[in-house]
C-alpha cells in the first residue's frame, strides 16, 4: 500500500464537520470523553521508527519497557502522564489529591477511558494492576521500587482510587507516570506475554523480536488535542530495531524508515549541515547522565580508608578532564556536568559546592603526600555502551597522567555485576538514565547521604526539594564517590514529511500534547 | 567422429553398469551392492549421531554454565534491591538452585520431549525464539551458497579451462578480491552503492518469503551477495584447483585419446569429479553460516539466531544459548552426514564401512 492511500484524506464534508465543532472541541479539551473528539483534517500515516534497541518481552509490568526507544512504549500508559518539558500532568487520572501528612493520595479516574479490548479503566483495574506489579513473581525489580512504600490502595467508587503509603512521601505522583508504572486489562493477563492489552494511544499488532513491531491506532484513546481532535494521528507505528547507529541512519536516508533515534555522535554535525532540507534533527539534551563510580567497599579508596580514603578519592577527581570527554566522546555535543542534572532540566542546580576542578598536579601533590604514587587502580566499563567503553578508556589514559597505576576492561553486564558485588573494580565509567523525578536518582544511587534524601522526600515543595538535593550534591563532590562527568545527549532524526513530532527534552516519545501523539505523515 | 565401442565401453552412455565402472573403485562391486552398502552405511552414520548429540549437549551445557555471572544478575540490572529472599526466590523459579547434574537431566529429558524451556529473560518458550530465527538464518545462509556455487563453479572451471588466459587472470583476481576484502567492508560498499547511491536495493532489514516474497527477495539481495561473494571467492580457487588435478589425471586423456569431444570430457566427466571437494567445502560453508553471522546481521538488522546467540551470552539466557548451540550443532552435524553421502555418490572410491 502506498504512503498516500494508506493516509487519511479528508472530504468536504470531513473538513466542515471538523472546524464547525472545533470551538466546542476546544472548550472540551482533554477533559471530555472520546466521543466528543473529531479527527484532525491531516492525519493518518504510518509511521516507521527505527530504534536502537528491542523490548526483552511484551509484559509490561515484567519487562522494562523503556520509554525513549521502545515502540511499545506507545502502548501503555499509566495513572498520570508526561509532557515535553518531562513535568507531571494528568493522564487516566484527571484530578488528584495529596493528604496534609503525605501519606494517602486520591485520585479521580477519567471517565470514559478504555482499555484496548473495550474494558473500562476504573478505580477496580488500577488497584489489580498495583497489586501485580507490588508481586515480585509477576513485576521487574525496577517497576516494583516504584511502588515499595505503598501500604494498601482501596478503591472508593469507581472512578476513585486511594492510596495509602507508609511513610510521608510528596514524590509519589512520579511513580504513577506510564514509566514504569503502567496498567494493563486485568482480563488479559493471560496474553500479557504474547498480545497485550495496554490503554496507550496504540494497540498491539505483532512483535517479531529484534525485527519488526506492528502497532495501529486505538481510536477510543482520551487525549485530544488543543482543537479537540482526537489523538492519536498516526494510522499506524511500525517499529524496526536496528541496534547500529549508521545502520538506522542509513536507512532513513534510504527511505526505509521515518524517524530514526539516536545517530552516532561523529554524524550529528554534517547530517545537520548536509541534510537539513529532507531531515528535521532533535537534540535530545539529557538522556542521562555519565559518571565515574568510584569502588568504595574496600581497598585504599574505600569508606573504611577514612579520611585518606577520601583523599585518594578527591586525587581521583582532580585526574579527570571532563572538557577532553566531552571533546573526544561527545564530539562537543553534550554539557560538562557537577551534579546529576543538566541546565536544560528543571532539576538543574547551578551553584554547587565542592567541585573538583581538573589539576592533575594536585592528584600527584595529594598521592605523595599519601605515600600513593603508582596506586594500581582498575577502570571498568560496560561492554555494551560505546561511550562508556571510550570514556574508560580516556580515564585510563588520564588517571595515568595524574600518577595512578591503572588498567582498563571492558565486560558484559554480568561479569560487572559480579564485580560490583565482590568490590574487585576501581572505578566504572557508567551512567544512569535521566529521572524526571531526582528522588529516583539520589533515593536509589546515593547511600551515603540518606537521610537527608529521606527528608526531601516527605517534602511536597519543589522549590524547597532541590534546595535539599543541592546539599546532597555538595556533599557527594566532596565525597568524591561519584564523579559526574557529563549529560548524554542523543540526537533522533526524521523525515521532513514527518509532521507535528517532538519528543520530550530527555527523549521520550509517547507524551502529553506532543511525539508520537501528534505526529501524522504528510502525504 | 562417434566413439569407438572401447570408448563406449569405459565411458558408458547407455549402460548403468560401464557409468559405474568410470567411477574408479567401483568397478569391483555391482550396481546393487553399492546401493545395499550405501543404506547400510547411511544407517550406521545416523546411529553414531547419537553419542554426537549425546555429548555435545553435554559439552554446551558445561560450558554454557561455566561462563562467568548468570541471568539473575542480569535480570537485576542497576535498580535490583539487593534482596536475598528475591535472588533465593528467583533462582528457584529458573531451578538454578538445584546441583548441575539434576539441572542437565532435567533439560535433557525436556529436550528429548521436544520442550527447550523458557527464555529467562523473555519468559517466552526458547521454540518460539528459536523459530523467529532460525528460518531468517536458514534463507540467508542457503540462498548466499547457492550463489555463490553458482558463480564460483562456472568461474572456476572457466579458469581452469582456459589456464593462463585472460578469463583466468580475471577470475582469479576477482577471487582473490574477494577473499580479501572483509565480509563487512564488502558489505557496507554494497549499500553504499547499491542503496545510498544509487537506490535500487534496501539497506537493511528482513521480510519473511511467506509473507511477502517479492519484498522478502528485495531485502535479502544485498546480505546475499555479501555473503555469496567471499563463498565464492574460496569455492572459484577450490574449483579450479581442483578442475586442474583432474584435467592432468590419464582418463581424461585416455577419454580425449578416444575420441570424446572437450566439452564431454569436461563437463560430464572432469568437472563431476572435481566438483567433488567443492561440494564438500560448499557444505562445511553451509555449516558455518547457519551459526549465524553476526556482523552481517548487525550490519543488515537481519534477525538470524548469531545474535540470538550473541544477545543470549551477553545477557547469560542459558536456555536459549543452550538451544541454540544444540540445534546449530545438530544442524551441522546433519549437514556434514550429507554432504559425506553426498561424497560418497559422487566418488564412490571412498570407503562405506
Amino acid at each position: 500500500m502506498s504512503r498516500q492511500e494508506r493516509s487519511y484524506n479528508p472530504s468536504r464534508r470531513d473538513f466542515l464537520a471538523a472546524t464547525g465543532t472545533m470551538a466546542a472541541g476546544a472548550a472540551l479539551g482533554m477533559a471530555s470523553a472520546p466521543a466528543a473528539a473529531k479527527k484532525h483534517p491531516t492525519r493518518g500515516g504510518v509511521l516507521r521508527f527505527a530504534t536502537r534497541v528491542d523490548g526483552r518481552g511484551l509484559d509490561t509490568h515484567r519487562n522494562i519497557i523503556y520509554y525513549v526507544s521502545n515502540p511499545l512504549a506507545a502502548t501503555t500508559h499509566g495513572l498520570l502522564d508526561l509532557n515535553k518539558k518531562m513535568e507531571i500532568v494528568p493522564g487516566i487520572a484527571e484530578s488528584w489529591d495529596i493528604s496534609k501528612d503525605l501519606k494517602t493520595y486520591t485520585f479521580k479516574l477519567r471517565k470514559g477511558v478504555e482499555y484496548h479490548n473495550g474494558r473500562t479503566v476504573d478505580a477496580e483495574s488500577v488497584q489489580w494492576n498495583f497489586n501485580r506489579i507490588r508481586d515480585p513473581k509477576t513485576s521487574h525489580a525496577f517497576t516494583r521500587a516504584s511502588l515499595q512504600d505503598v501500604e494498601a490502595i482501596k478503591v472508593l467508587d469507581p472512578h476513585t482510587v486511594q492510596i495509602r503509603l507508609k511513610a510521608p512521601n510528596g514524590i509519589f505522583l512520579s511513580n504513577c507516570v506510564y514509566y514504569p508504572v503502567n496498567l494493563m486489562a486485568p482480563d488479559s493477563v493471560e496474553q500479557a506475554d504474547t498480545r497485550p492489552i495496554g490503554c496507550g494511544p496504540f494497540k498491539f499488532v505483532s512483535w517479531k523480536r529484534y525485527a519488526k513491531t506492528e502497532l495501529v491506532r486505538f481510536e477510543n484513546f482520551f487525549e485530544t488535542d488543543a482543537e479537540g481532535n482526537q489523538l492519536p494521528y498516526l494510522d499506524a507505528v511500525e517499529g524496526y530495531p536496528k541496534r547500529e547507529d549508521k545502520v538506522r541512519l542509513t536507512a532513513l536516508r534510504t527511505d526505509e524508515v521515518d524517524l530514526i533515534e539516536n545517530m552516532a555522535y561523529s554524524d550529528v554535525g554534517g547530517f545537520k549541515k548536509n541534510y537539513s532540507d529532507t531531515y528535521n534533527t532533535w537534540d535530545i539534551s539529557q538522556v542521562g547522565t555519565a559518571y565515574l563510580a568510584v569502588q568504595m567497599k574496600e581497598g585504599p579508596f574505600s569508606m573504611q580508608a577514612g579520611k585518606d580514603g577520601k583523599m585518594m578519592r578527591q586525587a581521583l577527581a582532580h585526574a579527570i578532564d571532563k572538557e577532553a570527554i566531552h571533546q573526544v566522546v561527545f564530539n562537543g555535543l553534550s554539557e560538562k556536568l557537577n551534579g546529576f542534572y543538566s541546565s536544560s532540566s528543571p532539576w538543574y542546580m547551578k551553584e554547587i559546592d565542592n567541585v573538583k576542578a581538573y589539576d592533575p598536579d594536585k592528584s600527584k601533590w595529594i598521592l605523595n603526600k599519601l605515600n600513593a604514587m603508582n596506586q594500581p587502580i582498575a577502570v571498568v566499563a560496560r561492554a555494551s555502551y560505546q561511550y562508556m567503553r571510550n570514556s574508560g578508556e580516556l580515564v585510563h589514559a588520564m588517571l595515568q597522567d595524574a600518577g595512578f597505576k591503572p588498567t582498563n576492561e571492558v565486560f558484559d553486564n554480568p561479569v560487572l555485576r559480579k564485580k560490583y558485588d565482590k568490590a574487585d573494580y576501581g572505578i566504572d565509567s557508567t551512567a544512569n538514565s535521566y529521572r524526571f523525578e531526582p528522588d529516583g536518582w539520589y533515593a536509589r544511587n546515593i547511600l551515603s547521604t540518606g537521610k537527608l534524601i529521606l527528608e526531601a522526600r516527605a517534602v511536597l515543595d519543589a522549590e524547597k526539594r532541590k534546595e535539599m538535593y543541592r546539599e546532597v550534591e555538595g556533599i557527594v563532590n566532596d565525597d568524591c564517590g561519584f564523579i559526574y562527568t557529563h549529560c548524554v545527549p542523543l540526537t533522533s532524526a526524521a523525515h521532513k514529511r514527518v509532521k507535528g513530532y517532538e519528543p520530550a527534552f530527555a527523549g521520550p516519545y509517547n507524551i502529553a500534547g506532543a511525539g508520537i501523539r501528534t505526529a501524522y505523515i504528510e502525504s | 567422429m562417434a566413439p569407438r565401442p572401447r570408448a563406449k565401453m569405459l565411458f558408458g552412455i547407455s549402460s548403468r553398469a560401464g557409468r559405474a565402472y568410470l567411477r574408479p573403485g567401483c568397478y569391483l562391486k555391482g550396481p546393487g551392492k553399492v546401493h545395499s552398502t550405501m543404506l547400510v552405511y547411511t544407517i550406521n552414520r545416523i546411529l553414531q549421531l547419537v553419542p554426537v548429540v549425546l555429548i555435545l549437549s553435554i559439552v554446551v551445557f558445561g560450558f554454557v554454565q561455566a561462563l562467568p555471572g548468570d541471568v539473575i544478575d542480569t535480570l537485576a540490572d542497576e535498580e535490583m534491591i539487593d534482596d536475598p529472599e528475591i535472588r533465593k526466590a528467583l533462582e528457584k523459579e529458573y531451578g538454578l538452585d538445584k546441583p548441575i547434574h539434576i539441572q542437565y537431566l532435567y533439560w535433557l529429558g525436556n529436550v528429548l520431549q521436544g520442550d527447550f524451556g523458557k527464555s529467562l529473560v523473555t519468559r517466552r518458550p526458547v521454540s518460539i525464539e528459536l523459530i523467529e530465527r532460525i528460518p531468517a538464518t536458514a534463507y540467508l545462509a542457503l540462498v548466499g551458497i547457492t550463489l555463490s556455487m553458482l558463480i564460483a563453479i562456472p568461474l572456476g572451471t572457466l579458469a581452469a579451462v582456459r589456464r593462463n588466459t585472460a578469463a583466468d587472470y580475471a577470475a582469479q583476481t576477482t577471487s582473490l578480491a574477494g577473499i580479501s576484502i572483509p565480509e563487512f567492508w564488502f558489505a557496507i560498499l554494497s549499500i553504499l552503492f547499491f542503496s545510498l547511491f544509487l537506490g535500487w536495493l534496501p539497506s537493511s532489514g528482513y521480510y519473511s518469503p511467506a509473507e511477502n516474497l517479492p519484498k522478502s527477495a528485495l531485502y535479502l539481495v544485498l546480505p546475499a551477495i555479501a555473503v555469496g561473494f567471499r563463498q565464492a571467492a574460496f569455492t572459484t580457487r577450490l574449483t579450479r584447483s581442483s578442475m586442474l588435478d583432474e584435467i592432468s589425471k590419464d582418463y581424461v586423456d585416455t577419454g580425449r585419446s578416444l575420441g570424446l569431444s572437450e566439452r564431454r570430457v569436461i563437463y560430464k566427466y572432469t568437472l563431476r569429479n572435481a566438483l567433488i571437494p567443492t561440494v564438500t567445502i560448499s557444505g562445511l560453508q553451509l555449516a558455518n553460516l547457519m551459526g549465524g553471522t553476526v556482523v552481517l546481521e548487525s550490519i543488515f538488522a537481519w534477525p538470524g539466531i548469531g545474535f540470538a546467540i550473541y544477545e543470549g551470552i551477553q545477557l547469560r539466557d542459558y536456555p536459549v544459548i543452550q538451544a541454540g548451540v544444540l540445534v546449530l550443532g545438530v544442524i551441522v552435524v546433519i549437514v556434514n552426514l550429507l554432504v559425506d553421502l553426498l561424497y560418497r555418490v559422487l566418488n564412490p572410491r571412498v570407503g562405506m564401512g
